[in-house]
C-alpha cells in the first residue's frame, strides 16, 4: 500500500510499538507467576511497586522506544520528498496495536465514567463530616449496605456508610480509615487507573492476570501494615474490624477504580492472619531518595544515548526493514 | 499428579518408586497412559521409556476439578439442579461464617495472649 509521510509515520509508531510491547509482554506474561513468588519476599508495598512496574514494563518501553527513536529518526532521517510502499506485515503490526491500545482505552475510559459517577452519588448521598478520633473528613452515606471505601481517582476521599460506623467500635474504626489513608497516600486509585489502561498482549487476550491479582493482594496488605504501623493492639483492631464487616454482608458490587476495605472477600482469612502474626506486621519503609536520584539519572543517560546520531541512524535501518 | 508437580518430568519407574505403597509396575504405567490420554500429562519419549511431565499446574487443576464437578452438578433435570443450587449457596454461606467464626476465634486468642504479656 502507498502511503503518505505522515501516514507512514503513524503506522511506523504503532507498528513499532506493537512489536515492543509484544515481545515484551510476553516475556513479562511468563515470568508472570515467578515474579509474584518473587515478591513475596519483599515488603508488600516494595512487592506492589515491583508488580505494577513489570505491568507496566511492555508499554513503558513500547512508548520510550517510539517516542525517543522511532519518531526522531524518521523524522531526522527519512525524505518527505514522496508516497512509499508500506509492507504487509508493518501494516498488520498497525492494525493490531491500533486494536489493542483502543481496547485499553475504551476500558480504562468506561473504568473511569463509572467510577466519577460512582463518586458524584457518593456525594449526593452523603455529607461531609468529621470522624470522632480521625482527622481528615470523610463522606458518611445514607445507605443500609455497609460500605468502607476510597473512591476517586484524582481527589480520592474516603466513604463510609452509617451501618459501618454503628458496627464498629472507635478502634477498629480508626484503625479501618488508617487503612483506607494508606490507599489515598499510595494513590492505589490512580494506580488502578494505570493497570487499566495498560494495553494487553492481543485484543481479547489479556495475558498479565496473575501480576495484576498479584499487585491488589500486595497493595492490600501494605495499606493494612501501614495502618498497624507495627502496633500489635493496632492489627488486633484491624483484623477485628475486617471480620465484623466480612460479617455484615449485602456488600455493594465493587467499583474497579475505588479501593474498598474489604476488598477481595477471597483474600480476607490471609489477611487476618498476616495482621494476628507480630512478625510480619512491621512497620512500612518510606522509598528513599537515592534510589529515585539513581532512576532519574538512568533515565537521562538512556535519554541522550537515544538522541546520538549513530543511535538514530541504527534506529532508522530497522525502521526501514520494518516498513517493507 | 502430585510427583510429577513436585519432581518435574519423571519416567514411569520413578514415579512408581515414590509412591506411599507397592504398586506393580504396569498398574502405574497404565495409569500414567490414561492420565496423558485425558490431557491431564505430556509425554515424550527418552531411550526407550516414556518420560511424563505434567499437562496442568496445580491450579489449572484444581480449576478443571471445579469445572468437572460443577458441569456434571448442572447437568441434572430443572427442578433438581435448582434444589443443588440453593444448597450450595447454603453451603457457601455457611462455610463463610464458620470461616469467619475461625478468624473471629484467633482475634480473641491473639487478644488475650496480648492482654496477659501487658500484665507485670
Amino acid at each position: 500500500m502507498m502511503a503518505p509521510y505522515l501516514l507512514r509515520l503513524l503506522c511506523l509508531c504503532l507498528a513499532a510499538f506493537f512489536v515492543i510491547h509484544s515481545v515484551v509482554g510476553v516475556a513479562v506474561a511468563a515470568a508472570g507467576g515467578a515474579a509474584v513468588r518473587a515478591a513475596r519476599r519483599m515488603r508488600p508495598r516494595s512487592a506492589g511497586r515491583f508488580l505494577l512496574a513489570l505491568r507496566l514494563l511492555p508499554a513503558a518501553l513500547g512508548l520510550i522506544v517510539v517516542g525517543g527513536l522511532c519518531v526522531p529518526s524518521y523524522l531526522w532521517l527519512e525524505p518527505e520528498s514522496n508516497a512509499e510502499e508500506l509492507g504487509a506485515g508493518c501494516l498488520a503490526a498497525a492494525m493490531l496495536a491500533a486494536a489493542v491500545c483502543g481496547i485499553s482505552m475504551a476500558r480504562g475510559l468506561r473504568a473511569a465514567f463509572r467510577s466519577a459517577r460512582h463518586a458524584r452519588g457518593c456525594e449526593r448521598l452523603g455529607r461531609l463530616s468529621k470522624l470522632a478520633g480521625w482527622q481528615r473528613p470523610v463522606r458518611i452515606v445514607d445507605v443500609h449496605a455497609p460500605l468502607l471505601a476510597m473512591v476517586g481517582v484524582v481527589r480520592s476521599r474516603v466513604v463510609i456508610s452509617k451501618p459501618v460506623i454503628d458496627a464498629l467500635s472507635a478502634g477498629q474504626l480508626a484503625a479501618a480509615l488508617r487503612h483506607e489513608e494508606a490507599h489515598r497516600v499510595s494513590r492505589d486509585n490512580l494506580k488502578r487507573l494505570l493497570l487499566v489502561l495498560a494495553p494487553g498482549l492481543l485484543p481479547g487476550f489479556d495475558g498479565f492476570g496473575a501480576i495484576e491479582r498479584g499487585w491488589a493482594r500486595f497493595t492490600e496488605w501494605a495499606a493494612d501494615d501501614e495502618a498497624a504501623a507495627g502496633d500489635a493492639h493496632l492489627s488486633l483492631a484491624l483484623a477485628a474490624a475486617l471480620v465484623r464487616i466480612a460479617r455484615m454482608g449485602g456488600h455493594p458490587p465493587p467499583v474497579r477504580l475505588a479501593t474498598s476495605f474489604l476488598g477481595d472477600s477471597r483474600e480476607i482469612s490471609a489477611r487476618v492472619d498476616r495482621l494476628l502474626d507480630p512478625v510480619l506486621v512491621a512497620p512500612a519503609r518510606r522509598g528513599n531518595s537515592a534510589r529515585m536520584a539513581a532512576g532519574l539519572a538512568l533515565a537521562a543517560a538512556c535519554a541522550g544515548s537515544m538522541l546520538h546520531p549513530a543511535a538514530l541512524q541504527t534506529a532508522h535501518r530497522i525502521i526501514e526493514e520494518l516498513i517493507h | 499428579m502430585e510427583i510429577l508437580w513436585e519432581r518435574g518430568e519423571s519416567n514411569v519407574r520413578e514415579v512408581a518408586d515414590r509412591l506411599g505403597r507397592p504398586l506393580a509396575y504396569t498398574t502405574v504405567m497404565t495409569t500414567l497412559d490414561r492420565l496423558f490420554k485425558k490431557g491431564l500429562l505430556a509425554r515424550r519419549k527418552s531411550d526407550r521409556a516414556f518420560s511424563y511431565s505434567p499437562g496442568l499446574n496445580r491450579e489449572q487443576w484444581e480449576q478443571k476439578r471445579a469445572g468437572d464437578f460443577v458441569a456434571g452438578f448442572l447437568s441434572v433435570a430443572e427442578p433438581s439442579r435448582d434444589l443443588l443450587i440453593s444448597c450450595l449457596v447454603e453451603a457457601v454461606g455457611g462455610h463463610d461464617e464458620a470461616l469467619l467464626d475461625e478468624l473471629e476465634k484467633k482475634i480473641k486468642l491473639r487478644r488475650r495472649e496480648l492482654s496477659r504479656r501487658a500484665k507485670p
